[in-house]
């Protein structure tokens, strides 16, 4: 059934259709709609679910947790400074391998107040210990919604669906909300390996000595591990039922190309548009989407970008005092590749605090690394040494 | 170990998450604490509230079960008369009632005012106890003598109630007007007490029509003739024809007589008696003002009274007193047309007889306060005014006449003096109501009736060997200032109560965000300008749906009613169901956090300190 939604509503939709049985959120622009949705979704018994308000994100998630903990489905959604305020229990929830799901409306964070799109609050959460996958339009919100909780207890690990302020949280696209019952076939209920049980109580989370914690910290890292595999696999399952796929990268027209561009998010959508242009004046211009930023898609990022001679990569965030953070990660990624197949790399911040990043603002970006790539090939060519890799991230569509 | 089989972190023999191997039971985490939950139910603020002393809770507490019957039956215990005290009460209750902190006040007396009317309808009829050989004498039937008649009777004994009036009821049946309380309704409630077996000898007047010392036949007597004396003006002219007593006024009303009152009425008094003055001479067609020598605020009588009487059309005059009764024959120059027209007008056959022209008056102003801390009104030299007037009703409060009683009886300031259960220490005579010391109100009325009641059971049973006398009166408060319950001085009680502890249980010890604000039930009203036009009922009440909407807006303050949420909350898992109704702790798990007592709602978990 198609329906014409917000990517908020998508959310909503994704989470009546994993059949949640505890929400508890705290609202916050952009995200309120998601909550209010679902409110009146278990408030009139299309989802039987537990509706939990509570007077902050902090105990938005603490509800998630103990209920997650008993074994049952939990959701919550939040944004920006509410994703801060959790970050407490975010850890609480990683470590504690509790496969909650949350939608969290990318949204820049304060002073200067903001309600406007970009990636900094979920990146601040990079080491909690959650997955992140970041999406480009409504229907992908809905299908990785559901996708995240299959994924959540398959690996046992909490899942952060990412989706762009107002691009996407506010505005509407048809979207096909697939069938319940197939949803259910794909996703049965939880069934809970570790849960807390009155019956036979156990302590959980309690002092953890030196000579164990390690040992857990590497379980979580060995569930990271497994989440990159067993993404693939419940995205592989859906796309069989469902007829769409995503996959932790997308490569859209890189055959050949000169010059991938890297994005994550709605840039993504007029990134496309760009490349096509430059296409169909047979430049060779092509564009890898990262929708899993955690557990890193380190192979498959090598696999796409290896023997690609320039990489310009979009990051909507800045880790300060150093640069965009997607930029940083990805040339860290490839770093070990032998020269001959490691790309150049240029960063570019843009669009943060919500900025328009128009295709004029990408072409910017396309032509700087065009000509630093043939700034290099022209120091290759009279014998100079290459240039370095590692230099300052460019700022594009800011005011000097 | 709880069951991880199927994790794949297993393989490495460190469960994925830090988890105790060994069951939480062997800590017993009991141990921890200092204080200690306990349930312990208290009285509700209502409770003492009522000074008729009726367990408002436990009613709003079975109603809240569906057990209307039951939720009838305690009312029925402690209140003679809920659907008169549900229509003329001035609910002190209310003012105490703890969820005015959240939103608004419970209706309490729209709860009681459908359940009386229901009890009425369902010709619902208490059983009385085992009969006892002793017989009781009553003199006066107004609340206080027929709630004492009616508590005796249901106690056992046979009861004989002597009333001066042709029927039974007091004020309620002679002084308030029908508008406010139709008087079918007071009959049917007298007629379940006669039903209980009373006796009413009615159109005797002790002391006149029967001397006293009849009342020796009687083991005891309780005495209630009220307070029917009216206060004088004490000024010039007062004994013209014209000027009349309000009270009296309102028993000719309220026998049937409809007086011609000429057209200008004018009442003085900012009581209660004033108001209903006022609004039954409206009834009859007159133009009425009320005078009263201080302002608007100052007024004793209830503010709904006040209100319906400015929704009726009746005008005020504040700050106002008279200084003299102006006759026919001497009117002031303000009116000197008016005053001679009428004169001449007269001339014609006999002179007529003087009658009242209306009221000099002055105006007051409010100095400080006096002894009884309300402000001061003096008269404004020099601002006198005339006020014309066909009748002037006067209404400035009422004093008791106990001159039939025995020159021992104890009196003190106008009253019969009486100790905590209405007994007058002269022989087996008790007293309640209007002629002794409280608020001149229908609620204290029936409150002494039931104590009296209590204390001449208590009384003969001592007499009879069965008890001693050393009961503790405090244990039989509804809270230590409320009046007495006779549910607890003859047990079965229909609310089951854990440990019951007399204390009233506080706002603060309510957990408030487990109730959503909801509007407060206003009564329906006849619109005002049907009021003026006869004595239907003005006030309709609550419909029934209302009314029970209401009792589930009630806290049920202090007493437990098994909502579950201290087991639900209790994070230590301390807390389970009892085979036998309620809760138990396992005091070797709870940690004493508190997390129970917080989070009940009504307060009913005390926390105590460990060890004492
Ligand atoms: C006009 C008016 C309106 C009121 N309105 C309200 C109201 O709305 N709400 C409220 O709470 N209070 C009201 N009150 C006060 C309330 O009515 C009284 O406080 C209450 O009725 C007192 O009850 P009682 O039983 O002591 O006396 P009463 O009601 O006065 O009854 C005394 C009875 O004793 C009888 N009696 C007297 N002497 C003898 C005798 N020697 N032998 C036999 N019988 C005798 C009388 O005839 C009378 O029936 C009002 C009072 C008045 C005057
Ligand atoms: S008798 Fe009066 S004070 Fe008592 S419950 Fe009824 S309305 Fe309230
Ligand atoms: S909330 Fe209920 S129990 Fe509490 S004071 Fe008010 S009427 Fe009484
Ligand atoms: S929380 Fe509920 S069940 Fe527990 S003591 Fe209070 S009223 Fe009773």
């Amino acid at each position: 059934m198609k329906k014409v939604m917000v990517g908020n509503h998508a959310v909503s939709w994704g989470v009546k259709l994993a059949r949640a049985e505890v929400i508890a959120a705290y609202p916050i622009t952009p995200q309120t709609q998601i909550v209010e949705e679902l409110a009146e979704m278990t408030a009139d018994g299309r989802l039987a679910a537990r509706f939990i308000k509570v007077e902050s994100e902090h105990s938005a998630m603490a509800a998630c947790i103990g209920a997650a903990a008993t074994g049952v489905r939990a959701f919550t959604a939040t944004s920006s400074q509410g994703l801060l305020l959790m970050h407490e229990l975010l850890h609480w929830a990683g470590l504690g391998r509790l496969p909650i799901v949350m939608a969290d409306i990318n949204r820049a964070v304060a002073p200067g107040w903001s309600i406007w799109t970009d990636q900094n609050d979920t990146l601040a959460q990079r080491d909690t210990g959650w997955v992140q996958l970041y999406c480009e339009t409504n229907q992908e919100v809905l299908d990785t919604t559901v996708q995240g909780f299959k994924l959540a207890e398959t690996v046992d690990l909490p899942v952060m669906i990412v989706l762009d302020a107002f691009f996407l949280s506010h505005t509407s696209e048809p979207v096909d909300v697939p069938d319940q019952a197939e949803v259910d076939a794909f996703l049965p209920r939880r069934e809970a390996r570790l849960k807390l049980d009155v019956h036979d109580p156990h302590a959980f989370g309690a002092l953890t000595t030196p000579a164990v914690y390690m040992e857990l910290r590497l379980r979580q890292q060995e569930a990271f591990d497994r989440a990159r595999e067993a993404f693939a696999a419940v995205d592989r399952e859906w796309a069989e039922r469902f007829g769409r796929g995503y996959g932790a990268l997308e490569s859209y027209r890189t055959e050949d190309a000169e010059i991938v561009l890297v994005t994550s998010g709605t840039i993504t959508s007029t990134t496309r548009h760009v490349v096509n242009e430059r296409r169909a004046r047979g430049e060779r211009i092509g564009l890898v989407k990262v929708k899993m930023f955690r557990p890193f898609p380190t192979g498959p990022l090598r696999d796409a970008l290896s023997h690609v001679p320039a990489v310009a990569v979009l990051d909507r965030n800045i880790s300060p005092g150093h640069g965009g953070i997607f930029a940083e990660e990805i040339r860290a990624a490839l770093y070990d590749l032998p020269p001959g197949r490691r790309p150049r790399i240029d960063g570019y911040v843009v669009g943060l605090g919500g900025r328009d990043v128009t295709p004029a603002v990408i072409e910017d970006c396309l032509e700087r690394t065009r000509r630093s790539q043939a700034e290099a090939a022209a120091a290759a060519a009279n014998g100079g040494a290459e240039r370095e890799i590692a230099r300052e991230d460019i700022w594009v569509g800011v005011k000097p | 170990m709880p069951d991880d089989r199927g994790s794949p972190d297993l393989a490495h023999g460190v469960p994925p998450v830090a988890v105790s191997s060994t069951s939480t039971r062997v800590n017993l985490t009991g141990s921890w604490k200092y204080i200690r939950p306990v349930y312990q139910d208290k009285v509700a603020p209502c409770n003492q509230g009522c000074p008729v002393g009726i367990d408002i809770e436990g009613y709003m507490n079975l109603l809240r079960e569906d057990r209307i019957e039951d939720a009838i039956g305690l009312l029925l215990r402690e209140n003679a008369l809920p659907a008169v005290t549900g229509r003329v009460c001035y609910h002190p209750c209310e003012n105490a009632c703890n969820r005015a902190w959240l939103d608004d006040a419970v209706s309490i007396h729209g709860v009681e005012r459908m359940l009386g009317d229901l009890a009425i309808e369902q010709r619902i009829l208490p059983e009385p106890e085992t009969p006892r050989p002793e017989t009781v004498g009553i003199v006066g039937s107004g609340p206080a003598g027929l709630s004492c008649a009616y508590h005796l009777a249901r106690l056992g004994y046979t009861v004989t109630v002597y009333e001066a009036e042709a029927e039974p009821g007091g004020i309620l049946r002679y002084g308030i007007p029908e508008y406010r309380l139709p008087k079918d309704v007071l009959a049917h409630e007298v007629n379940r007490i006669r039903a209980l077996g009373v006796d009413f000898r009615c159109g005797v007047q002790v002391g006149r029509d029967l001397p006293l010392n009849v009342l020796e036949s009687h083991d005891a007597v309780f005495v209630a003739t009220g307070a029917r004396r009216g206060r004088a003006l004490g000024i010039e002219g007062e004994d013209l024809p014209g000027v009349r007593a309000g009270l009296d006024f309102l028993r000719e009303v309220n026998r049937g007589g409809r007086p011609a009152l000429g057209h200008r009425v004018v009442v003085v008094g900012g009581g209660n008696t004033a108001m209903d003055c006022a609004r039954t001479a409206l009834r009859l067609g007159a133009e009425v003002l009320v005078l009263y020598r201080r302002g608007r605020e100052g007024m004793p009588a209830h503010d709904e009274e006040v209100e319906d009487a400015l929704r009726e059309g009746v005008r005020f005059e504040f700050l106002a007193a008279p200084v003299r009764v102006e006759s026919t024959e001497r009117v002031p120059d303000r009116e000197p047309l008016e005053a001679i027209e009428a004169t001449f007008d007269r001339f014609e056959g006999e002179p007529p007889a003087p009658h009242v022209a209306g009221l000099t008056c002055t105006r007051m102003r409010l100095e400080e306060p006096d002894r009884s801390g309300r402000p001061r009104p003096v008269p404004v030299e020099g601002s006198e005014f005339f006020v014309a007037a066909d009748l002037v009703l006067t209404a400035l409060g009422e004093d008791p006449d106990f001159d039939f009683l025995p020159e021992d009886v104890e009196r003190a300031s106008g009253v019969v003096r009486v100790n905590a259960l209405n007994a007058t220490g002269h022989g087996a005579l008790f007293a309640g109501g209007d002629i002794t010391d409280e608020p001149h109100t229908v609620a204290f009325a029936l409150g002494s009736g039931k104590r009296a009641a209590v204390g001449i059971d208590r009384y003969l049973r001592f007499r009879a060997g069965e008890i001693g006398d050393g009961a503790d009166l405090s244990e039989l408060r509804q809270g230590p200032k409320g009046n007495i319950s006779v549910t607890r001085w003859v047990g079965g009680d229909p609310v089951r109560r854990t440990d019951p502890v007399n204390r009233v249980v506080t706002f603060q010890e309510t957990n408030p965000a487990h109730f959503a604000p909801v509007a407060r039930a206003a009564d329906r009203h006849l619109p005002p300008g049907e009021r003026r036009l006869g004595f239907r009922e003005a006030n309709l009440g609550l419909e029934r749906e209302q009314a029970l909407a209401e009792a589930r807006r009630c806290f049920n303050c202090g007493v437990c009613n098994e909502c579950e949420l201290c087991l639900v909350f209790c994070p230590d898992l301390a807390i389970s169901r009892s085979a036998g109704g309620g809760y138990e702790i396992a005091y070797e798990y709870c940690k004493g956090c508190g997390v129970c007592a917080t989070e009940c709602p009504r307060g009913a978990i005390t926390m105590t300190r460990e060890g004492l």
